[in-house]
This record gives C-alpha cells, sequence and structure tokens, in this order.
C-alpha cells in the first residue's frame, strides 16, 4: 500500500513539475515577447443590456460631491434620501446608479461622459439628476477666489458651454430620460460678502436655468431659496456642503418634481 | 539516482508533513470561498443590481472619490492610480476580470497567496530535510554509504523540487474542486488581459493582450512554482547550514514576513529591491498591479530571484561536501 503511494505521489509530481515548468515558460514567451493588440471582442458583448429594464426606474447620479453625498452623516446624500423617498411613492423597484466625482467640474463631467458605461448607464436611465458647477464657481469648496466679475464671467462661460455640451450629449444618449439638474446655493449667504456672493450665485443660477430651458425635459432645481435664511444650520462642518437636513431638502424638492405617471406612460 | 530520490520521498511521506500541508489548504480554501461569497452578495444587495459593469463602474467611481481626498498617502494613490486606469481599460473592452466562477476563484487565490502562504508552506516541508538528519544523527547513517555527498544532498534537492510541485498542485486542484461547489465549475475560456507595464503612476497598455483564462491561470501557476522553488532552494541551503530545524524555520519565516511589511513600504529605499522577499509577488507583473519599488518589472525579479537560487544552490552544495560531520 505505501509503495503505491510514494509512487502514485511520485508520477504526480513529476507531472506536476512538468507542467509548472511549461507554464513558466509560457510566461516568459508571452510576457518578454511582442504581442499584437487586442482585437476587441465587442460584437458578441455589445448586446448587454443597453435597453431599458422596464420594470424598474433607473436613476443615474453624475456630477460633484453633492451628489455623492459628501457632509451627509449617513453619506446618502440627496440622492439617497430621494431614493428612499420614490420607494414610499411607488411599488416599483428603483435602482441608483451614482456615478458622481468629488471636486468634478463641468469639464471632467464632459470628460466623464465620454466613457462607455457611463454612457450605457445614461442610455438606461429613466431619470437623471446632476450637479454641476459648483466647483467652477468655488474653488473646490474653499470661497469664492475673489469678487473681480471680470474672472467670474469667464469662469461662467466657460462653464455654461461645457453645460451645452453635456445637455446635448446626454439628449444623444438620452431622448426620453427626465434630466433635473439641481442648482447652487450660497454657502457664504451669512458671511459679510454676502450680497456680492449671493447676487452672483443667483446669476449664474439664471444663466444655468436659461440654458437649461433651450432643451426639452430638462429641468434646472433651484436650491437657493432653501438654504436662503438659515443657512448655517443646513450646512455641513465644513461650512461648504449641506449637512443630513440640507441634503435632505433637496431631495424632497427633487422627489416632488418626479412625476410616476407620466414616466410609466413613457415606458 | 532514482532509487535515492525514491529514498527521500519515501522519508518526506513517511513524516505525513505532505498530508497536513494538503490538509491546511483543504481547510483554508473553503475560508477564502466563503469570504469571496460573501463579498459578491453584499455587492449585490448594495446596488441591487446584478451587471458586472455596474459594479466596476460603481468601484470605479469609488476610487475616483478617494483619490480626490487630499488626505491621502502618495504610495497608496499611486496604487489607486493605477488600478482605476486599469479597471476602466477594462470595462472599455468589455472584458469582466472577476466574473464569479472556479478558475477565477483560482487565480485570485494564487495571486493573493504567493508571496507568503504558499511560500510558508513550502517551508514547512523544506526546513527539515537535511536538519533533521543532522540534528537526529541519521546523517552519519546516510554519509557512510558509498555514494558521494553531493548525490545525497542532490537527491534530496529533487525530492524538494517534486513536493513543491505537488504544494502547486494541490493548491490548484483543491482550490478548484472546493470553490467550484459554490461558484460552479466553467469559466475557462473567460478573456483577460494581460501584459501592463507601470511607470511612475501611469499605466502603459502598448503591450496588452488577451489570453484566455486557463492560460493565464497555467502562466500564473508557473510563477508560483517558480517562487516556490526559490524559497525551497533558500530553505534547503539554511537546512544544510544550521543543525536545528526551529532555527530554519525561524530565519525563513522572519526573512518572509519582513518581505511582506518592506513591500509596503520600501518605495524611497531603492536597493531594497534586491531582496529576494521583495520579489515575491511575481504574478502582480502579469495582472499588471504597481510595484513596490520603482523600476521592478517581471525580469527583473525573476533575475534577482534566480541569483538568490543560484547562489543558495552553491552554498548548499559546497558546505555540504566539505563539512565535518561528527
Amino acid at each position: 500500500m505505501k509503495k503505491y503511494t510514494l509512487t502514485a505521489v511520485s508520477i504526480v509530481s513529476i507531472a506536476a513539475s512538468l507542467l509548472w515548468l511549461f507554464g513558466l515558460g509560457w510566461t516568459l514567451q508571452d510576457q518578454f515577447t511582442a504581442n499584437e493588440k487586442v482585437e476587441k471582442p465587442r460584437e458578441k458583448t455589445e448586446s448587454a443590456s443597453t435597453e431599458k429594464q422596464d420594470d424598474k426606474l433607473t436613476i443615474v447620479a453624475l456630477g460633484d460631491s453633492l451628489t455623492r453625498g459628501t457632509g451627509d452623516a449617513d453619506g446618502k446624500g440627496y440622492t439617497g434620501y430621494l431614493t428612499d423617498r420614490l420607494k414610499e411613492k411607488t411599488e416599483q423597484e428603483i435602482n441608483l446608479l451614482n456615478s458622481a466625482v468629488k471636486g468634478e467640474t463641468s469639464r471632467g463631467l464632459l470628460k466623464q461622459l465620454q466613457q462607455r458605461e457611463i454612457q450605457r448607464q445614461a442610455k438606461q436611465a429613466d431619470v437623471i439628476v446632476m450637479t454641476i458647477g459648483g466647483n467652477d464657481l468655488f474653488q473646490q469648496g474653499a470661497a469664492l477666489e475673489s469678487l473681480d466679475m471680470n474672472t467670474i464671467n469667464s469662469k461662467r462661460q466657460l462653464y455654461l458651454s461645457n453645460v451645452k455640451k453635456i445637455y446635448t450629449q446626454l439628449r444623444d444618449l438620452n431622448k426620453d430620460a427626465a434630466i433635473y439638474h439641481v442648482g447652487l446655493y450660497n454657502p457664504f449667504s451669512n458671511l459679510p460678502d454676502a450680497k456680492t456672493t449671493s447676487s452672483i450665485v443667483r446669476d449664474w443660477n439664471f444663466q444655468s436655468a436659461e440654458t437649461a430651458a433651450e432643451y426639452e425635459d430638462i429641468v434646472y432645481v433651484p436650491t437657493f431659496d432653501l438654504f436662503q435664511l438659515q443657512v448655517e444650520s443646513y450646512l455641513y462642518t465644513d461650512q461648504f456642503h449641506p449637512n443630513t437636513e440640507g441634503y435632505k431638502l433637496i431631495a424632497e424638492r427633487v422627489a416632488s418634481l418626479i412625476n410616476f405617471e407620466q414616466e410609466e406612460d413613457e415606458s | 539516482m532514482i532509487n535515492l530520490v525514491r529514498n527521500e520521498m519515501l522519508k518526506l511521506l513517511r513524516k505525513k508533513r505532505l498530508y497536513v500541508i494538503v490538509l491546511i489548504i483543504a481547510f483554508l480554501v473553503p475560508l477564502f470561498t466563503y469570504a469571496q461569497f460573501k463579498e459578491i452578495q453584499d455587492q449585490r444587495e448594495k446596488l441591487g443590481n446584478q451587471d458586472w459593469r455596474t459594479v466596476l463602474q460603481q468601484e470605479i467611481t469609488d476610487t475616483q472619490n478617494r483619490l480626490s481626498s487630499s488626505r491621502i498617502q502618495d504610495e497608496w494613490r499611486k496604487y489607486l492610480k493605477i488600478r482605476l486606469s486599469q479597471q476602466q481599460y477594462y470595462l472599455e473592452n468589455d472584458i469582466d476580470p472577476r466574473a464569479p466562477g472556479a478558475p477565477t476563484f483560482m487565480r485570485i487565490f494564487v495571486e493573493n497567496s504567493i508571496d507568503l502562504l504558499l511560500p510558508l508552506l513550502v517551508m514547512v516541508i523544506v526546513a527539515d530535510l537535511v536538519s533533521s538528519e543532522a540534528s537526529g544523527g541519521t546523517i552519519k547513517l546516510l554519509l557512510t554509504r558509498p555514494v558521494k555527498r553531493w548525490r545525497i544532498l542532490l537527491s534530496k534537492y529533487l525530492a524538494m523540487l517534486l513536493s513543491v510541485s505537488f504544494i502547486v498542485l494541490s493548491v490548484a486542484v483543491l482550490s478548484y474542486g472546493i470553490s467550484g461547489v459554490v461558484f460552479g465549475y466553467g469559466g475557462w475560456n473567460m478573456p483577460l488581459l494581460t501584459g501592463f507595464s507601470v511607470s511612475g503612476d501611469e499605466l502603459i497598455t502598448d503591450n496588452v493582450h488577451i489570453v484566455p483564462q486557463w492560460q493565464y491561470i497555467l502562466m500564473e501557476f508557473g510563477l508560483v512554482w517558480y517562487v516556490c522553488v526559490i524559497v525551497g532552494t533558500l530553505t534547503f541551503m539554511l537546512s544544510v547550514l544550521l543543525r536545528s530545524t526551529a532555527a530554519v524555520m525561524g530565519i525563513m519565516l522572519a526573512s518572509l514576513i519582513a518581505g511582506a511589511i518592506l513591500a509596503n513600504m520600501v518605495s524611497s529605499w531603492e536597493s531594497a529591491k534586491y531582496f529576494f522577499m521583495v520579489n515575491l509577488n511575481l504574478t502582480n507583473y502579469v495582472s499588471g498591479m504597481a510595484t513596490p519599488i520603482e523600476g521592478m518589472s517581471l525580469g527583473f525579479s525573476m533575475s534577482v530571484l534566480a541569483v538568490w537560487g543560484i547562489a543558495g544552490f552553491i552554498i548548499a552544495f559546497v558546505t555540504f561536501s566539505k563539512r565535518d560531520i561528527y
């Protein structure tokens, strides 16, 4: 008996040695010689559900830290609370895809929209929510860099042209989805320069809303008024991002705009 | 010679060490399988979505968000950036690098065990090959035979090689067999990308090409085997040099663990890349991960390991042939 085990183990081991040696040789050959480029195996997988799934309501969230939920104790952000609210309203299963990146500017979002996967998500969406522009105007959430109207104007021009491209791109990808662009509030409205900053933000919002109005089914959702009076009680400790309460306010506002009957009729 | 090797193999089997190793692996694999299973389940629950693209995209977004935080270590940032561009590349080519299945599990398992777990298992077998003869006194009986000393040592060395192959094989077989119960046995032909190279914090994709998963796994096991042979050779050398098995194990254990720790913190100490223990992670080159130290590559790491292995081999044979036995 013992003898058989010995022979068996030895033979198996020798075979294994040869196999691994072969694997090693293959690695060397594969890694150290030039290989032809990837031929993309797209044909067979392209069919992968770019179709809308009718049983589910797909919300695609894009944009910056607000959409990501920075400052919210639960990390949900307004998208999370929005989903919660919508779940109360409907039996439908809700699928939230949050692709927001902290610190994203309008240029960054435009670049992100070139990615295949993001495009695929946008195609699937029933509702698109986004926040963008905060980082274009406020330097990474720190403060307004200068109150100089010229710099702000040029920033705004750049932002508006990017946003236009974003809208166009989203509409190209998805003709039916309602797009909710959540507007800016003024986090500095309790600071000395409040008058100036508020007017800058108001102006910014106005221009954005004008741009949104040129497209079908793009809603520019105002938040300026929500934060206008008691800004400090809705802000996170960084004095820039909303806190949980602030996010809930935004979520409520967006939730009230999403109309189910219509969504279902369309699909 | 064959009889000598046979004899050595018989001794190895008598010690029942190989069975213990197999048992250890058979115990660990279900553990990892369960962990992996939980992770997949967790992800599905969180996203309510089964499409891997969405999951991968979420991961990419999470990484982007982490990268945008300013309180992040440079090391970690580099690692994340490279992983990010790799994931992006996978997504663009519509390939799911983690489609669940027993082969995928096998691959992830060896990738994670190549630098510590497997070398440790090898060490357990090899550590007392020679030293136990010295401490037990049987070495005298062995050397009184009319056989040249180097032949005796060579037979031991060959037995070591065989048992290393056996260990690697049992890892392959057990991880496939056990994880397949949960994940299913399919997925050998899944395409994977290899040939990434890293320069600074950029991922270079010039030489990237697709290989089927079975080839990928075979390649990785070849590398694992190579690493195990080198670690085996070094342990073998120590086993010749030292009479105490415990000392051999202690030294090997310390250097292997030191390697694992060093790999995480040596990025600024460049000459550390000539240590064998920071070069053990060969599979990372195939899958395209960030290297611990700038300027390391598959060729470099394999050469360093080869130099250490050959040196160990020579030292072992010279000492063994010259030493006085009393």
